[in-house]
């Protein structure tokens, strides 16, 4: 039992690590793209209400969708291995 | 300086592709002559022994471990321990210990009407040191010729090369962009101080 506490423990908080390395990667990128656009588009309003408003936007998608796929594929791998090392 | 650099990199390489033959899995087609159980006690070697059973006391310093017997179609001898790798590394989650020491003792076949099996395994062989490799999958084949693809490894290993090639690429930008410009500027202040020596303890001033 221990071994598998001690295997979720690190592996979550592995996996958390990437979560929010990603998910601050992404929203750099995000505000990047973002400020293209206002730049492109004429430059209309303030640059920071426009971004924010886009990131804010863009917010419950991203999150959503990388905790999906930073937590929920090694967890599908993992069950997976299992599966076909032990009941194949 | 050259023989430096150039004998580090190799054995950083070595060191790598030795501990990728070991954890990733292979195949062998052999035939299973016996399965047994020893009582075993890691000592030296004991990196290359797993850990108790799931579930059981892992703080006894011995433990009885399955090993399966086989015989290569050339005639060589392998013997692979059986044991559980549990939550712990290599990743491959195996429980089933107690249930493939069944499946092999089935499969057990004589020379005379011999019966192939693939065995899915990691790790070496070497009697020196009596390490074992840890069998984790036992299938029947239909003969001592079958080609197995190694699917898996072929993946992990393509996996590796693109995360090096990355990582190699991202490095050498930094470097273009970060350290030779630093580098220069510091041959350059030399190179000045140089001069205003030069210029300062020439005969002529």
């Amino acid at each position: 039992m221990i071994a598998l506490g001690r295997f979720v423990i690190v592996g979550l908080l592995v996996l958390s690590i990437v979560y929010i390395v990603s998910l601050l990667r992404l929203r750099a990128k995000k505000r990047d793209a973002l400020e293209d656009d206002w730049r492109v588009d004429g430059r209309k309003g303030d640059v920071d209400d426009y971004v924010d408003d886009g990131l804010r936007k863009s917010q419950k998608l991203r999150r959503w969708s990388l905790f999906a796929l930073v937590y929920g594929l090694p967890i599908c791998i993992v069950l997976t291995i299992v599966y076909l090392t032990n009941f194949h | 300086m050259a023989y430096v650099k150039w004998t580090l990199i190799v054995v950083f390489w070595v060191i790598v592709a030795g501990f990728l033959h070991y954890t990733l899995p292979q195949h062998d087609i052999v035939r299973i002559t016996d399965t047994y159980e020893k009582r075993v006690d890691p000592g030296d070697n004991s990196l290359f022994w797993a850990q108790a059973d799931v579930g059981s006391d892992g703080t006894m310093p011995n433990r009885d471990v399955f090993f399966i017997q086989t015989t290569t179609p050339d005639g060589k001898i392998i013997v692979y321990r059986n044991e559980d790798t549990g939550w712990g590394w290599p990743p491959y989650f195996k429980f089933d210990t107690s249930n493939l020491y069944a499946e092999a003792t089935d499969l057990k076949s004589t020379s005379a009407v011999p019966r192939w099996i693939a065995v899915r395994h990691y790790g070496w062989r070497s009697e020196f040191i009596s390490i074992f490799p840890n069998a984790l999958s036992v299938r029947e084949v239909e003969g001592p010729d079958v080609q197995i693809i190694p699917w898996l490894n072929i993946l992990i290993l393509t996996g590796l090369a693109a995360l090096f090639w990355a990582i190699r690429v991202r490095w050498n930008r930094f470097q273009a962009k970060r350290i030779d410009p630093m580098i220069e500027s510091v041959e350059d202040r030399i190179d000045d101080g140089g001069s205003w020596l030069k210029r300062t303890f020439s005969r002529k001033s």
